[in-house]
């Protein structure tokens, strides 16, 4: 009887096991035993097994569709939230700072850069010169205002180099007070026209430049940037200018442009005149200040 | 390891990449919506509880370590998730309204066997609701999201010789409250 009594208790604290299915194979077999000589374990044991596997049929509703895209959306708001918090933290600006370096911005900041070494080289260059020659009271005077005016182009080069088109607008004209005396501000500017993505900035910059064609470096700029425009707007007043100042050696880039496929048909008018003007009228000496009228052609076939 | 296990995903949505607990939701949000189904027989309010749960995983990404296993983890959430509703909310989320819901289905045209068992998934629901807490959530755990006792036992912070035998006693009670009812519904029927 005790012996039965201390099975029976034994089989209770299995029974879990038993029906989950993790009894070891020997704690079953002796389970088994049991219940074949104990009719009352037997019997619970039934019982507990029908509820069990009842419990395990119990019917569970699917979900609602709404459940899934609610998730989702929950996990783009929450994605979203930390985002915002991370661009306060400094992953956040190191993240920033990885997107702000994008080709674009690395080419026009390493010729920011590289405009700005001219800039420093030249102005020191300049600025020891006078420290060399060194003459008593007039020296101070001498080394203070080539420093003035490397600052000013400093300034000049930087601008040129800024994201906003404004800002590269106002730089070429302040660069045309500059540019007369000094050879960087004119390689930056000749660069502006060359390269600039904004067809205002660098119709500024032309304009400029067509005031400076006793340089021969702008001659020679001018005429080199002529095959290198895309824009009708800048092809045409670039050939205005090779007109006015006579520039021969500019039929070969202008007939370099006409073979373009893409040429707007006025541009391609406008070329053929002044390819005409050119090679009619004898050359006379380069008229020292231009100006960048679109009659002009005409003009000078009347004349 | 292999990426794909619930824990490495897990410790990589804790590193940053929360688009990964998309996965987690395809593999838990069934078992989750049954777990909170069978505490509280509430079908759209078992939605809410996954949403939850889901959102403190999100939430609380930091103080999942790895060591344990994300289940355990999961489900220590859902009890807390389900314990803050039950405080809220009180008389709305209970088992009663289903199982009522369930004894109402609509029979008459349907096989006798049918209506038999429905009335027995009713009454099993019924009996599921009248039990406590603490020995519902036991037989929830082990039969339904199918928790080793050893699992439930970390979960409870407990022993599973504790956990067994809370799981035997819920069920002697649950077949007590079965027959009970089932003997009212009888003695209706004669």
């Amino acid at each position: 009887m005790e012996a039965k009594s201390v099975n029976c208790e034994a089989v209770q604290g299995e029974l879990m096991d038993w029906l989950a299915g993790t009894l070891p194979a020997e704690q079953c077999w002796l389970l088994e035993k049991h219940l074949g000589q104990c009719p009352a374990c037997r019997q619970e044991l039934a019982a507990a097994q029908a509820l069990w596997t009842s419990l395990g049929q119990l019917p569970v509703p699917e979900p609602s569709e709404q459940l899934r895209p609610r998730f989702y959306s929950m996990l783009a708001d929450f994605q979203a939230q930390e985002e915002r918090r991370q661009s306060w933290s400094v992953a956040g600006w190191l993240e920033r700072l990885r997107q702000w370096w994008q080709p674009a911005y690395a080419l026009r900041l390493a010729y920011g850069l590289a405009l700005l070494t001219i800039g420093l080289v030249g102005g020191y260059s300049l600025r020891s010169r006078p420290e060399t020659s060194g003459a008593g009271g007039q020296e101070l005077a001498a080394t203070e205002q080539p420093a003035a005016d490397t600052r000013r182009q400093q300034v000049v080069l930087a601008m040129l180099a800024d994201p906003s088109a404004v800002q590269r607008l106002r730089a070429v004209g302040y660069a045309g007070e500059e540019a007369h005396t000094n050879e960087h501000v004119v390689a930056a500017l000749l660069s502006t026209l060359n390269q600039d993505p904004n067809v205002n900035v660098r119709l500024a910059a032309l304009d400029v430049l067509s005031g400076l064609t006793n340089d021969p470096v702008v001659r020679q700029g001018l005429v080199r940037s002529l095959p290198r425009q895309d824009s009708p707007m800048v092809q045409a007043a670039l050939a205005d200018v090779m007109v006015q100042l006579q520039e021969r050696g500019a039929k070969k880039p202008l007939q370099q442009l006409l073979r373009q496929d893409d040429l707007n048909e006025q541009v391609k008018d406008k070329l053929e005149q002044s390819l005409e003007t050119l090679s009619n009228d004898p050359a006379p000496p380069p008229s020292s200040t231009p100006t960048t009228s679109h009659e002009t052609p005409d003009d000078t076939r009347t004349a | 390891m292999n990426s794909l296990t619930d824990n490495s995903l897990m410790l990589q949505v804790k590193a940053g990449q929360v688009d990964k607990m998309g996965l987690l939701f395809e593999r838990y949000h069934r078992p989750l919506y049954a777990f909170f189904y069978h505490s509280n027989g509430n079908a759209a309010a078992s939605e809410d509880l996954v949403q939850n749960v889901f959102y403190r995983m999100l939430k609380y990404r930091h103080t999942f370590t790895g060591e344990g296993e994300f289940r355990t983890w999961m489900y220590h959430l859902a009890r807390n998730v389900l314990a803050d509703a039950a405080k809220k909310n009180k008389p709305a989320l209970h088992h009663q309204d289903v199982a009522d819901w369930a004894e109402r289905l609509p029979g008459g045209t349907t096989a006798d066997a049918q209506l038999q068992q429905t009335q027995d998934v009713a009454l099993l629901h019924r009996a599921l609701a009248r039990l406590s807490p603490d020995h519902r959530e036991v037989l929830v755990l082990s039969r339904f999201q199918e928790l080793k006792y050893e699992q439930i036992a970390q979960l409870l912070d407990t022993t599973v010789g504790a956990v067994k035998v809370r799981a035997h006693r819920a069920l002697g009670q649950l077949k007590d409250i079965y027959l009970k009812l089932e003997n009212g519904s009888k003695v209706r029927e004669l």
